[in-house]
């Protein structure tokens, strides 16, 4: 048991606060999770980013101790999930799931609290979460909305190190949102690590210091929201030409994606130089050449795309395209 | 287990808001002893008068229904809604909420066993040394804390629309062959000696009728104990991985 690591101790140690080797989930041949390695650090708000069925909440239930992984090691603060757990040190709120029926929303928290090792006080707990006008409600009939903001309340009724959340806002409308992450940033102010999952490419942009793409269980990228956006696709050119050359525009280096419309071309690239070069090297002299930045979208889109590409490659052994820049017929 | 007890305080305070406990655990036995129990003269049952015997069935019917398909149907509930996974989360220690539940299970079952007792005494006119109210009180209670190991065994196996019948048909099983419905006797009577519902209530009789209790009435009590509870184990067990 990790006891008298306090917040401040950890950020100078720089000891991870959770930690995946190599994690791997299998349901027979389904690999929801494969081979996850990555590691937080205390005070950091990371983002778990990848479309449904990625494997986020596989790898959040793990981390939880809901799921056990087939394999690889979980670490929390050192110790194993389970103990982080119960020693306080995580509050987590997940998607869904129910809440106990028959008792008033102050009586849950306060029950709540109660277990906690380090509690806080329950009218405070109400405030953070907002749920203070309702308090003396029966829990089974509150709305969605404010059932989610009960089940964040008891993420947050003691002192904990390492704020967990899966797809907090899935629920929220736009107003709720912000406010949402509002409070979340007062909850981080003071230090606490907090990892949350989401398919909501802004919601990762804005709120979260680092992000950890994840698709088919696998780690894409790892980085601040201008590294991902940095990465692969992250520049589109557009331009308008009078006689196009598909096969000559697909196979152009760099490559990620091509939109063509009449005569005007989108290309997203990963080196817009090279692609620009060899166009205008082929003695194309496009017009309204515009180069510009995407945003996380694209680049996620991207990421993911080339993903599925070479898995796809790997796998039927044929070139599909556009072909990137692992094209065979390159300039 | 301070976290336990709180939780398990939870649980008391929740069930005595609920309507249906107080009226098919406390209120049926009541109603039902109040009308038969006088009505039925000069016929033995066990041994003992008919008020007495039916003092113990009711006490029973109470304590067991409420034990059985009352905890099987609520965790069952509550591990489909989520509330098992999320007490998961908190700091709660694990296998606290069995325990906190079969606690409650205990506490509340008082009631239903006590007032059904004190009609016997004072409506039904039945009478003993204090030390035997006591015993035959505590046999229904152990009694009951046998059926919570059951419904806990339930509750984690089957999802909440299977439970109601399950546990419904358990109950059944074992009040009406087991006798608290009315005395059987010829085959069925043979085959009912076996459940742990005979048991405890031919324990009552004996005390009342100050015969000897035998031994295998507790062998057998404690072995249907011991199975309900391995039972629980195995289903609680199983599911640790998802919920």
């Amino acid at each position: 048991m990790i006891q008298g690591l306090t917040r401040e101790t950890g950020a100078a140690s720089g000891a991870p606060v959770v930690s995946f080797e190599k994690v791997r989930k299998h349901y027979g041949h389904v690999k929801a999770v494969d081979g996850l390695t990555m590691e937080l650090r205390p005070g950091e708000t990371v983002a778990f980013l990848g479309p449904n069925g990625a494997g986020k909440s596989t790898s959040l239930d793990m981390l939880l101790n809901l799921r056990k992984p087939t394999g690889g090691r979980i670490r929390m603060f050192g110790s194993d999930p389970y103990h982080a757990i119960k020693n306080g040190r995580v509050g987590a709120m997940l998607q869904s799931g129910g809440l106990m029926p028959e008792v008033t929303v102050r009586e849950l928290v306060t029950l709540v609290t109660s277990f906690h090792p380090r509690p806080l006080p329950v009218e405070q707990t109400l405030k953070r979460a907002g749920i203070a006008e309702f308090a003396g409600q029966r829990v089974d009939k509150l709305s969605g909305g404010q059932t989610q903001r009960v089940r964040f309340a008891l993420a947050i009724v003691g002192d904990c190190d390492l704020i967990v959340l899966d797809e907090p806002t899935a629920a929220m409308d736009v107003e709720t949102r912000q406010s949402f992450w509002a409070n979340m940033k007062a909850e981080v102010a003071e230090g606490r690590t907090l990892l949350f999952a989401t398919h909501y490419l802004e919601e990762a942009d804005q709120a979260a210091d680092r992000i950890i793409v994840i698709n088919r269980g696998r780690l894409l990228a790892d980085g601040t929201p201008s590294q991902i956006k940095a990465r692969a696709g992250a520049k589109r050119i557009s331009f308008r030409l009078d006689r196009i050359d598909e096969p000559f525009l697909l196979g152009l280096p760099a490559l990620v994606n091509v939109e063509i419309r009449h005569d005007l071309v989108q290309l997203q690239s990963s080196d817009s130089d090279r692609t620009l070069y060899a166009l205008l090297d082929a003695g194309y002299r496009p017009r309204e050449i515009e180069v510009s930045s995407l945003g996380l979208e694209q680049a996620f889109i991207a990421i993911t795309a080339e993903d599925d590409h070479s898995r796809t490659r790997d796998t039927s052994g044929s070139t599909l395209q556009p072909a990137g820049g692992y094209a065979s017929n390159s300039r | 287990m301070n976290s336990t007890l709180a939780l398990a305080r939870a649980e008391i305070r929740r069930l005595g808001r609920n309507k249906r406990y107080s009226i098919f655990s406390v209120g049926l036995p009541v109603v039902l002893y109040l009308v038969v129990a006088r009505s039925v003269q000069h016929y033995d049952v066990y041994g003992v008068a008919y008020a007495a015997y039916y003092m113990i069935a009711m006490a029973s019917v109470g304590a067991f229904s409420s034990a059985l398909t009352g905890n099987a149907q609520r965790i069952s509930q509550e591990r489909k809604d989520g509330w098992v996974r999320q007490l998961r989360l908190t700091a709660l220690p694990a296998n606290a909420y069995v325990v906190a539940k079969i606690i409650a299970s205990m506490v509340i079952t008082v009631p239903s066993i006590v007032i059904v007792l004190l009609l016997g005494r004072f409506y039904g006119g039945v009478h003993m040394e204090l030390w035997k109210w006591f015993a035959v009180g505590g046999a229904i209670w152990i009694g009951s804390l046998t059926f919570t190991a059951l419904a806990v065994a339930i509750g984690y196996r089957f999802m909440p629309d299977s439970v109601q019948p399950i546990a419904m048909f358990a109950y059944f099983v074992m009040s009406i062959l087991g006798g608290l419905w009315f005395a059987l006797s010829g085959v069925l009577g043979k085959i009912g000696r076996v459940l742990p519902t005979y048991q405890i209530t031919r324990i009552g009789t004996d005390l009342i009728s100050s015969r000897p209790v035998p031994v295998t009435a507790y062998i057998t009590i404690l072995a249907w104990f011991a199975a309900f509870v391995v039972l629980a184990v195995l289903a609680v067990r199983r599911t640790a991985e998802t919920v």
